[in-house]
């Protein structure tokens, strides 16, 4: 077993898995919904940044841009949908659940109805070829992802903590109530949640998609992965989301590698039910209390 | 004897409950059905006497029995007599997925947990048995028998996390097993993975059958499944676990527990039979396909299920089984539509969820709570009216009589008042046993006129020397109570206090 290759597939993997791990995690957190439909944000950015690549330009740029806009503006639509009719509605944790999950099959079918049932190929845009660090040899697809989503992590973050808005979200998810007290908008707030947690969706939507096929239900899985990884790692909290991106990607490496790909899902399920077991909350989940 | 309500009022103003009113009782009225070997009654019904024509009438009061039997009635004959091959077809898969989802609202409503794993529960069951079947040759009889212990199996091992984790955490943890297991069939070679399934398994239908005869047997079987996933329905939720889990509501386990309840070994044991009767769901899906098949943990195949759920009202077996029949119409019958088909359920969902609170079961509530609003607005920008009641408040007082009595009353002592006058009581005070002006005799008219309860009198502690005004209880056996502390030397006197005191309730009221 070459333990580089091992270090660099957990990387690769927690990157893509942080991505969408933390988009449901600060959904849920700050607006206190369930986001099912991020797999839905997941395949919609695919077949954005597919059109963009077929009708505008093969630049790589210009097709991580046309992705992640997509997203963000799907994260935009589902918090229209899910979220402001219904925020101040009795009931509201369930419905909006359940008002996700019937986005995501409406969704699903239209993209089926519209593009098709033939999956769809995003042109390379990291190129091809192979870099030595080292002793360990990469491929650009992989050091791209980890760059990309690196970079949109740490703006995310550092958006989140310097900037007036990043602010605004972080005292929604300690106090909403105190914080439409003081004066924060809970739309306006919510809507920009969505679209950041939507415009990740996509950058992992184009970054996985180098390897897999762009199909209208190509988000389930992401959505499956990056869901359990949320919970591992304690719904609402970033660095929890993280470590435990960290942990499943490097679960996932190790049985790829050891044991086979098809019992990738088994041992993750069976870690994250361990740790669930042992700390309902996830790794450093918040207390349920917190929130309300 | 005459009809009782021929002229049913149909402009309905306010909060008025519709019941449509049989003729005539007598002795039959007594006569109570029972459910067997319990002392519930199926139907509560009320006998009355019609205030108008005076003509005895009945009333059932909670329809639903009658409902659900003219329902299962239609259901029992309708679909084979009617309808073509695809129709029965998709009847029969109306009558099994209704099962599944009158069983797992078992999960869901009775237990209170949110498990998204009712379909992967099913499909285990199935998968368990078809591989018997297939590689064992066990026949169609024992693979019913057996699919309930391939659900009980399952269900244990996904009840372990429910016994830690809480609402969504669980939720979105059996969205994730249901996945888990998609994967692992579609990549086991045993489970049929190049087939697409599991084919082969053993049939209920004997072999050789017209195509007809046998949807017709496969309908049947799987209205009988439906018939008994009700009877377990009603046997959990309407019994003693049931009752025990409505008294551990959410975020009220504590006061549970402080009872003595032991809500999650409940919570458990509803869980374990909800998830051992699914797997005996699997059981009869592998007999009634041949097989099992990997859709059956699809995402779309679970979202489908929840939409029927979500569309007839969580909760209630009657929203799951109309949720489910309008999902299986849209689903199975319109198929020429394609993928549009889909879109518009997921439509229907998606409008239900955002407007309203309990399915299309629970829009009576929603409406009668919204009326209700509108009319305490409404009351509330007409306030001071003075004693007089409110057109919305008089269709809940049943003596007509008395509305119509208060209203007089209370434009009667607005025109006393305008008489009262120092020199009315004045001349009360001097005219006794005289001849009186007419506004004083109006006014003592309409003080004499007073209900006994709490009309006052004269108490003469010591005759001609102490006299003192009390108020008459107006109820047998109960003295009357002594007013104030003023004390009168004459009766005169003491009429004239009397008074006093009747015009300063009249100026105050």
């Amino acid at each position: 077993m070459d333990p580089y290759y091992l270090a660099l597939t957990t990387v690769t993997l927690a990157a893509i898995y942080g991505l969408l791990a933390l988009g449901i995690s600060i959904i849920w957190s700050s607006l206190g919904m369930i986001n099912l439909a991020q797999g839905f944000t997941f395949a919609v950015s695919g077949y954005g940044a597919w059109l963009v690549a077929q009708y505008l330009s093969n630049n790589g740029v210009a097709v991580v841009a046309g992705g992640v806009l997509t997203g963000a503006l799907t994260g935009a639509l589902i918090g229209g949908i899910a979220f402001i009719p219904l925020y101040d509605k009795p009931n509201f944790p369930l419905r909006s659940l359940i008002a996700t999950l019937g986005i995501s099959l409406f969704g699903g079918q239209c993209l089926l109805w519209i593009f098709g049932p033939r999956v769809k190929a995003l042109p390379k845009i990291f190129g091809y070829g192979n870099i030595h660090i080292g002793p360990a040899v990469a491929s650009y697809d992989k050091i791209g992802s980890i760059v990309c989503s690196a970079i949109l992590l740490l703006l995310t973050l550092g958006w989140m903590k310097s900037s007036r808005r990043g602010l605004e979200i972080r005292a929604m998810m300690q106090n909403p109530e105190g914080a439409a007290l003081v004066g924060v908008g809970l739309r306006s707030t919510a809507m920009a949640v969505m679209m950041v947690t939507g415009a990740m969706a996509g950058l992992a939507s184009v970054l996985l998609s180098q390897t897999y096929f762009i199909s209208p239900f190509a988000g389930v899985t992401p959505l499956v992965k990056g869901m359990v990884v949320a919970l591992a790692g304690g719904l609402g909290s970033v660095a929890g989301a993280l470590i435990a991106a960290v942990l499943i990607g490097f679960i996932e490496a190790i049985t790829a590698v050891s044991l086979g790909g098809q019992y990738v899902l088994i041992t993750q399920f069976l870690f994250i039910i361990a740790i669930l077991l042992v700390r309902p909350r996830g790794i450093a989940g918040m207390i349920e209390h917190t929130r309300e | 004897m005459t009809a009782p309500t021929e002229s049913t009022p149909q402009a309905i103003v306010g909060r008025r409950r519709i019941v449509p009113a049989l003729r005539g009782h007598g002795g039959a009225s007594w006569h109570r059905w029972r459910y067997p070997l319990t002392r519930r009654t199926p139907l509560l019904i009320e006998t009355d006497y019609n205030r108008t024509t005076l003509a005895a009438e009945r009333r059932i009061l909670n329809p639903r029995p009658v409902l659900w039997t003219v329902a299962l009635l239609i259901l029992s004959f309708a679909p084979p007599l009617f309808g073509d091959n695809s129709f029965v077809a998709a009847s029969t898969n109306f009558a099994m997925y209704s099962a599944i989802n009158v069983i797992w609202m078992l999960t869901i409503g009775t237990a209170g947990i949110f498990s998204l794993a009712s379909l992967a529960t099913v499909g285990v069951g199935a998968f368990g048995t078809a591989y018997l079947s297939v590689y064992f040759g066990f026949p169609f009889w024992a693979m019913w028998l057996v699919g309930p212990l391939f659900g009980l199996v399952f269900g244990i091992f996904i009840a372990v996390p429910a016994i830690r984790l809480e609402g969504f955490y669980y939720a979105l943890l059996t969205v994730g097993i249901a996945e888990l297991c998609r994967v692992y069939v579609i990549q086991s070679k045993t489970l049929g993975a190049a087939a697409y399934g599991l084919f082969g398994a053993d049939g209920f239908v004997p072999k050789g059958m017209p195509e007809h005869e046998g949807l017709v047997i496969g309908y049947y079987a799987a209205f009988v499944l439906l018939l008994l996933a009700l009877t377990l329905y009603r046997a959990i939720n309407g019994q003693r676990l049931g009752r025990l889990l409505r008294a551990a509501p959410e975020k009220h386990e504590a006061f549970a527990e402080a009872l003595g309840i032991n809500y999650r070994l409940a919570r458990i044991q509803v869980f374990l039979i909800s998830s051992a009767a699914l797997g005996g769901v699997g059981g009869f899906y592998a007999t009634l396909l041949h097989g099992a098949s990997p859709s059956l943990f699809t995402m779309d195949q679970l979202l489908l299920l929840l939409a029927m759920i979500v569309i007839g009202g969580i909760g209630t077996t009657e929203g799951a089984v109309l949720g489910t029949l309008i999902v299986t119409l849209f689903d199975k019958v319109f198929i020429d539509l394609g993928p549009v088909r889909l879109i518009l359920i997921a439509g229907i969902m998606l409008i239900t969820v955002l407007f309203l609170r309990g399915g299309i079961f629970g829009i009576p509530d929603q409406f009668a709570a919204w009326r209700a609003k509108r009319q305490s607005e409404r009351r509330g920008l007409q306030s001071g009216k003075g004693g007089e009641i409110m057109p919305e408040d008089a269709i809940e007082i049943a003596d007509k009589q008395s509305i119509a009595v208060r209203r007089f009353d209370a434009r009667l002592k607005e025109e006393l008042r305008g008489l009262i006058s120092d020199a009315l009581i004045e001349e009360h005070r001097t005219t006794h046993g005289k001849r009186r002006s007419d506004p004083l005799e109006r006014v003592l008219t309409f003080f004499r006129r007073q209900a006994v309860a709490d009309k006052y009198a004269i108490l003469a502690v010591k005759a001609f020397a102490e006299y003192r005004i009390v108020a008459l209880s107006g109820r047998r056996g109960v003295p009357p109570r002594v007013v104030d502390d003023q004390v009168f030397a004459t009766p005169e006197d003491a009429l004239h206090g009397v008074f006093v005191k009747r015009v300063q309730d009249l100026m105050e009221s």
